[in-house]
C-alpha cells in the first residue's frame, strides 16, 4: 500500500549509458551533444505500411530529426508520434526528415502505425537498443530508449539534443523551431521564430 | 468460533481441576464466555475500523494520483498486464477499453498497480457482531453439556467430548473447503490443539488448586 507511480516513472540516470559495459569509454560516454558525430545505423523500419531498412548514410535530407521513444502501444508516446506526423510537411519544407525509433520490432511498428491511423515517416526498429546506446539514451534498467530527440545536420553531426522525463512528452513545435533556426545558419536569439530579427553577424554567441 | 470452543473448554478444564463446586465452574465459564465474546467482538470492530480507515485513505490517495496522471496510470496498468502475461499490444487494447469507463480504469489500476481495492473494505459492525456471536456459539459447545450434566468428571468429559467432535468437524470442514485430499488430518489438527489446550488448562488448575483450598 502507499506506493505510487514514482517507482517506474523516473529514469535512473545511472542506468542510461552509451555503448556496452565492455566499451573502453563506458564510464565516460553520456548522451550525445551538439558537435558529436551522429553514430550511423542501418536498421529495419516500418515505412508506409511496409517493412524496409533505414540507413543514416542513405538519407539525403539536409537535416534529420531522430527521436527515440520508449515503446510502441503506449499512452504517452502516441501524442508525440502523431504530433510529428501532423507536422511532417512543415519539417519537409525545411528539408528535414523525421525518424522515430524504439526497441520494438518493425512488425510492431507497422501495427502501431496502423493503430495511429498511418504515419508518413519511418519508425526504426532498434530491437537490441544498440543505436539508442550509441546515442547515449538507452535505459539499461528498463531496457528501453528514453524520450530523447536529436537533430542531425548535413555533416551528420549532432546539431541539437534533448531528453525529457519518461512521463513528459516533448514539444514537436519546439523541435520545428530548432530545425528552422538551424537552417538559417544565423545567430538566433532566445525564443527566436521565423520573422524575428537575427543576432548581429559579427557576434558569435 | 474455535476461539470460543477452545477458551471455554480450557476454562472448564482448568476450573474443574481447581474448583469442586459445579455451579461456580459454570458461572465462571459463563463469565469467561461473555468477556471473551465482548473482547473478541470489540477487537474485531476496532481492527476492521482501523483497517478500513487506512485503506480508505490509501484508495483516496491512489484515486487522486490516477486522475491527476491518467497517462501514467494507463502505462503502469499496461506494464502490470504485461507482467501477468498479456502481450503489449493486447494489454494496450485492454487498457484502452478500460479507459472508456474512467471509474473502471481507476478501480482496476488501484487493484493491479497499487494492490488495493474497494472490495477489501470491511464492515466493522458486522465483523464485530459476527466475531462475538461466533465466540458465543463456539463456547456453547463445551458449555452446554457441562451445564446439563452435574456429575463430577462426567461433566468435564462430556464437555471435552463435544469440544473434540466440534473441533474435528470444523477442521474437517476446513479441509473440505480447501479441497484437501486428507481432510481427516485437518480435523485431527484441530482436535490436537483442543486437547492440548484443555490438558494444559487442567494441569494448571491442578497446580493452583491448593491456593483455593479445594480440589476437584
Amino acid at each position: 500500500m502507499g506506493r505510487g507511480f514514482s517507482r517506474n516513472s523516473q529514469t535512473d540516470r545511472s542506468s542510461i549509458v552509451c555503448g556496452t559495459r565492455d566499451h573502453p569509454l563506458f564510464a565516460l560516454i553520456q548522451m550525445l551533444i551538439p558537435g558529436d558525430p551522429a553514430p550511423s545505423f542501418d536498421l529495419p523500419a516500418a515505412i508506409d505500411d511496409r517493412i524496409d531498412h533505414v540507413a543514416l548514410r542513405r538519407i539525403t535530407a539536409d537535416l534529420i530529426v531522430l527521436f527515440f521513444y520508449p515503446r510502441d502501444f503506449s499512452f504517452i508516446c502516441p501524442t508525440e508520434v502523431a504530433g510529428f506526423n501532423k507536422a511532417m510537411k512543415l519539417f519537409a519544407e525545411e528539408n528535414a526528415t523525421i525518424l522515430g525509433a524504439s526497441v520494438d520490432s518493425a512488425e510492431s511498428h507497422s501495427r502501431w502505425a496502423r493503430e495511429l491511423g498511418g504515419l508518413g515517416y519511418p519508425l526504426v526498429a532498434d530491437e537490441n537498443g544498440e543505436t539508442a546506446r550509441s546515442y547515449g539514451v538507452f535505459d539499461e534498467k528498463e531496457r528501453v530508449a528514453i524520450r530523447a530527440t536529436f537533430v542531425i545536420d548535413s555533416e551528420r553531426k549532432i546539431a541539437f539534443s534533448s531528453a525529457t522525463s519518461i512521463n513528459v512528452g516533448r514539444s514537436v513545435s519546439e523541435t520545428l523551431r530548432i530545425v528552422r533556426a538551424i537552417r538559417t545558419g544565423r545567430l538566433c536569439p532566445a525564443e527566436w521564430t521565423p520573422g524575428v530579427d537575427f543576432g548581429p553577424d559579427d557576434v558569435k554567441y | 468460533m474455535q476461539d470460543g470452543v477452545l477458551t471455554t473448554a480450557g476454562v472448564l478444564a482448568g476450573l474443574s481441576g481447581a474448583v469442586a463446586n459445579h455451579s461456580q465452574v459454570v458461572l465462571a465459564a459463563l463469565a469467561s464466555t461473555v468477556a471473551g465474546a465482548l473482547s473478541m467482538g470489540v477487537g474485531a470492530y476496532l481492527g476492521t475500523h482501523a483497517e478500513r480507515e487506512v485503506l480508505r485513505t490509501e484508495l483516496d490517495r491512489a484515486g487522486k494520483e490516477i486522475r491527476r496522471n491518467p497517462y501514467i496510470a494507463q502505462e503502469e496498468l499496461l506494464r502490470e498486464l504485461e507482467k501477468e502475461g498479456l502481450s503489449r499490444e493486447a494489454g494496450y487494447r485492454v487498457v484502452k477499453l478500460l479507459s472508456t469507463a474512467p471509474g473502471l480504469l481507476v478501480s482496476t489500476t488501484e487493484e493491479k498497480v497499487f494492490g488495493i481495492g474497494g472490495a477489501m473494505l470491511g464492515n466493522p459492525i458486522l465483523d464485530g457482531v459476527v466475531m462475538g456471536v461466533a465466540f458465543v456459539a463456539g463456547a456453547l459447545v463445551p458449555l452446554a453439556p457441562f451445564v446439563f450434566i452435574a456429575e463430577p468428571r462426567v461433566d468435564l468429559f462430556a464437555a471435552l467430548g463435544a469440544t473434540a467432535i466440534a473441533l474435528y468437524s470444523v477442521g474437517y470442514y476446513e479441509g473440505w473447503l480447501a479441497d484437501r485430499q486428507r481432510r481427516w488430518q485437518s480435523g485431527l489438527r484441530f482436535l490436537a490443539i483442543a486437547m492440548g489446550a484443555a490438558a494444559i488448562g487442567y494441569l494448571i488448575g491442578l497446580l493452583i488448586s491448593p491456593l483455593g483450598g479445594s480440589a476437584g
